[in-house]
């Protein structure tokens, strides 16, 4: 049976094919259209997904869109009506945006595709996000706690899931917190808030958190209080979400917090005004995973399991996962690759597939790479047409060579095989450097990521080495593996590992089995012989503001606009010359000499 | 030119620091914006000295980014806190490529280049203008005189390189992208003059026909209680269903 899942419309489409079963393909929409976060109809990656698999529309038995649209149109109505008449310049605007494409789903598929809309099906968001999480996870029975912004009503869902001896799944979920209370607009909201970009930047609010202390807990816990029941409700005096399009945070919530900081203004940790944003973001930091840990907790006391399955975009907030981990009495807690709405693609083809077609259970792959694959050749090509230097290379010879690089400080942008489906890269669209020197922290973030200078890089290490340098509790390496958490660095590596150990003594590590990513692991034990630590720094393949690369081309041009100075795709490494940058403009002023003496 | 004529008006646009800062902090974000779409521009074009000149562009377009950024910046921190000019003016004084949208990977090189050239002639004509009104701000007049310099490159190799990919037709092609322009900006309006229509129609519904329906969902809301709502026990709603 083929089933084609599809997420958009919201944030960072994606289009993902499940067959038989088994995935086969996913990717975001954003690595192919090259516009971050993209959240358009996500016509390139069905092509591609469809392309990969040999496949015609006609051939798909089904269509699973992640969500139900019109539930969800309900919602914004419904949202408009009770905030009426304070909601009447977001109503037009709401309005216009949810009846263009987006209530239409259904004639956009089968228009787009000419599947029968008899084919074409719909999930709900929060079972989406829970099929994502726990079908993809290697456990039978686990718990299951989703959290997001919003979907249809639902911002936060909890239940458990069940694959049986007999082939049959059960996804239940039990319970929900309903809009506008909301843990991720809430994170949201203080990520605006804070200047920076919502639904994208929510990682540099964490990130900042580890500089301050969480002086303000009192006051997000007026603005966010807990019920009797355990859930919990946002004082909707403090938030505008839910009435303007405008602003989320409310002139009660400026009152209570001071005013907010100017996007364009960089954040200055020795000023006081800089220091209370630091705390604003701990202390958001602290409820948040206070509210969480709490929800765990008694999910754990109430179904008695063992694993939690997390899912939703807040998953991807590592310092919380870490905590739910530690003490919420769960033994294992499992994260996919892409636990936002990306990931609901997959995750919606899942669900159909098992629950509504009662297809058989099949164990997923547990990796993340779903995507485009990375092509050496091209690179070589490319290459040898602008005139650079590169080397075709057999695999161990690459191996130690691009070792040696790491160990003598060179940045390398590293691209091998099918691109990672989710925000994070996990060895495949990765830039490695040597993780020890506080400069090489600051060099990638001045000459190749030109960012934002509090984030921390993310370190990468083998599972054999992983306890060596990072305080894992029980559970911490199976989190890690797709950097779903946040861990200490042991003291005493502290300062050999300082380019990736944030202020706060923890890294966000990516913990690397030779099985998922076989030469990356074979690479970090390369270095490990080479500098006495077999760990790199791992940070995502593209520059600020743009998604990661997915094509050689892409990495290509990446490589030449910034700081990296090697590139490895496949079997091709290519070094920087020396002022590649002349040569360009040469070549124009030699063609216009050309045309001039041709003319004569 | 008709951007020349109204240079009073620039200047007076230009006068005030706190725009100023807010309008070089905008020209950096579009530049910066330029610069990603000639690296999507390097990226898909099958002729390689296209891909070289593109991406070099593209640097140059990401340079003046940081430039328009850093000065931005710097004007902002010298003034004192809390001063606030609203009125911004981006309509009378727009970036570099402002009001230009591009489908990189749906146009040709020819058309791509026809395109690039005309933006490129546009911000160096404008940028030579806000170069010009800045006499008193000579550090930030530095900055476009460097950035003119970069655009006069652009602008021509774009013409160079459109009469190399298109020996026969270029001229004609230029006269195309012009009228596309044209076409394009009267499409603008026309959907901005009918989002304007919409929402005015819109609103007046908001105000006559959601009053009885607001109030009933008032009073829905106020039955609600907060914390935990079940999930529907039907764990197998049809998924045809789109609600
Ligand atoms: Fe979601
Ligand atoms: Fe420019
Ligand atoms: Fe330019």
């Amino acid at each position: 049976m083929k089933i084609l899942g599809v997420s958009a419309h919201y944030h960072d489409s994606a289009a993902a094919l499940v067959i038989d079963g088994v995935p086969v393909c996913a990717v975001q929409e954003e690595r192919l259209s090259r516009r971050k976060g993209d959240a358009s109809f996500p016509l390139s990656a069905i092509q591609w997904c469809l392309d990969h698999a040999c496949l015609e529309p006609d051939a798909l038995d089904a269509v699973v869109y992640y969500e139900r649209p019109m539930l969800k149109f309900e919602r914004i109505l419904t949202c408009a009506l009770r905030a009426f008449p304070h909601s009447w310049r977001a109503f037009p605007k709401a309005m216009q945006n949810s009846l263009g494409e987006r209530v239409w789903v259904r004639g956009i598929i089968s228009s787009h595709l000419g599947v029968p809309s008899s084919r074409i099906l719909f999930t709900e968001h929060h079972q989406s996000h829970a099929a994502a999480a726990f079908l993809t996870a290697p456990t039978r029975r686990a718990a299951i706690l989703t959290t997001d912004g919003v979907g249809e009503w639902a911002t936060l869902a909890v239940g458990h899931g069940e694959r049986k001896p007999d082939g049959n799944t059960e996804i239940t979920l039990l319970r929900e917190i309903r809009f506008p209370h909301s843990l991720g607009m809430l994170y949201s909201t203080f990520t605006a808030y804070l200047g920076f970009a919502v639904n994208e930047d929510e990682y540099k609010v964490m990130g900042l958190a580890g500089y301050g202390r969480p002086t303000m807990v009192d006051q997000v816990r007026r603005v966010i209080r807990r019920t009797p029941d355990g859930a919990f409700t946002l004082d909707l005096g403090y938030f505008e979400f839910h009435t303007t399009t405008e602003r989320s945070y409310s002139d009660r919530f400026v009152e209570l917090f001071g005013p907010p900081r100017n996007s364009y203004e960089p954040i200055d940790l020795e000023t006081a005004e800089g220091q209370r944003f630091a705390d604003c973001a701990a202390s958001v930091q602290r409820v948040l995973e206070d509210t969480l840990v709490d929800i765990a907790r008694t999910l754990h006391q109430e179904t008695g399991l063992t694993d939690l399955c997390l899912g939703g975009g807040v998953a991807l907030n590592g310092v919380a996962n870490t905590r739910i981990l530690a003490e919420s009495g769960f033994e294992r807690v499992f994260v996919p690759s892409a636990p936002g709405d990306a990931g609901c693609a997959l995750g919606a083809a899942l669900y159909a597939d098992r629950i509504h077609f009662h297809n058989p259970d099949r164990d997923v792959p547990d990796h993340p790479f779903w995507g485009p694959p990375a092509d050496g050749v091209e690179l070589a090509r490319l290459a040898r047409e602008d005139g650079h230097r590169f080397e075709e290379l057999d695999d161990s010879t690459l191996i130690e060579q691009t070792a040696d690089d790491l160990a003598a400080g060179r940045v390398v942008g590293w691209m091998d095989g099918a691109l990672e489906l989710g925000p994070r890269a996990l060895g495949h669209r990765s830039i490695l450097a040597a993780p020890h020197a506080v400069a090489m922290r600051d060099r990638l973030n001045r000459d190749i990521k030109f960012r934002e200078e509090f984030r921390p890089f993310a370190p990468a290490v083998s599972i054999e080495a992983a306890d060596r340098y990072f305080e894992l509790p029980p559970g911490g390496a199976r989190l890690a593996r797709f950097m779903s958490g946040v861990f200490p660095v042991r003291k005493e590596w502290r300062q050999r590992l300082a380019a990736v150990t944030h202020v706060d003594g923890t890294a966000r590590v990516q913990v690397l089995e030779h099985d998922m990513a076989p030469r990356l692991h074979t690479l970090l034990e390369a270095y490990g012989r080479r500098s006495g630590i077999p760990v790199l720094l791992n940070t995502s393949f593209n520059l600020a503001g743009e998604p990661i690369v997915n094509r050689v081309v892409e990495g290509y041009t990446t490589f030449r606009r910034s700081g990296i100075d090697v590139l490895v795709a496949g079997q091709t490494r290519l070094t920087k010359r020396a002022s590649p940058l002349a040569n360009a403009k040469e070549e124009v002023t030699c063609s216009r000499s050309v045309e001039r003496s041709s003319a004569r | 030119m008709i951007f020349e004529m109204f240079r009073p008006v620039h200047r007076w646009i230009w006068c005030d620091a706190e725009r100023r800062a807010h309008k070089l902090l905008r020209f950096g974000e579009t530049e910066t914006d330029g610069g990603r779409d000639l690296v999507r521009a390097s990226e898909t074009t099958p002729d390689s000295l296209l891909r070289r000149l593109y991406l070099e562009h593209a640097i140059d377009e990401h340079r003046h980014g940081v430039m328009f950024r850093r000065r931005g910046n710097e004007i902002l921190r010298s003034l004192a806190p809390g001063s606030n000019s609203s009125f911004q003016a981006d309509w009378l004084a727009p970036s570099g490529h402002g009001v230009d949208d591009l489908r990189v990977d749906e146009e040709p090189d020819e058309a791509l280049l026809a395109f690039l050239h005309l933006s490129e002639k546009n911000a160096a004509d404008r940028f030579s203008v806000y170069r010009d009104v800045l006499e008193n701000d000579i550090p930030t007049r530095a900055i476009f005189e460097e950035i003119l310099r970069d655009e006069v490159f652009h602008m021509n190799y774009t013409l160079t390189q459109l009469a190399r990919v298109s020996p026969q037709r270029h001229g004609r092609t230029l006269w195309y992208e012009r009228l596309r322009r044209i076409w394009k900006s009267y499409l603008r309006m026309a959907a901005a003059l009918g989002a304007v229509m919409g929402g005015f129609i819109l609103t007046v519904q908001y105000f006559v026909i959601l009053p009885p329906f607001a109030w009933l969902a008032k009073r829905a809301e106020r039955r609600e209680s907060p914390g935990w709502a079940p999930v529907s026990p039907q764990p197998n709603r049809p998924l045809q269903r789109q609600y």
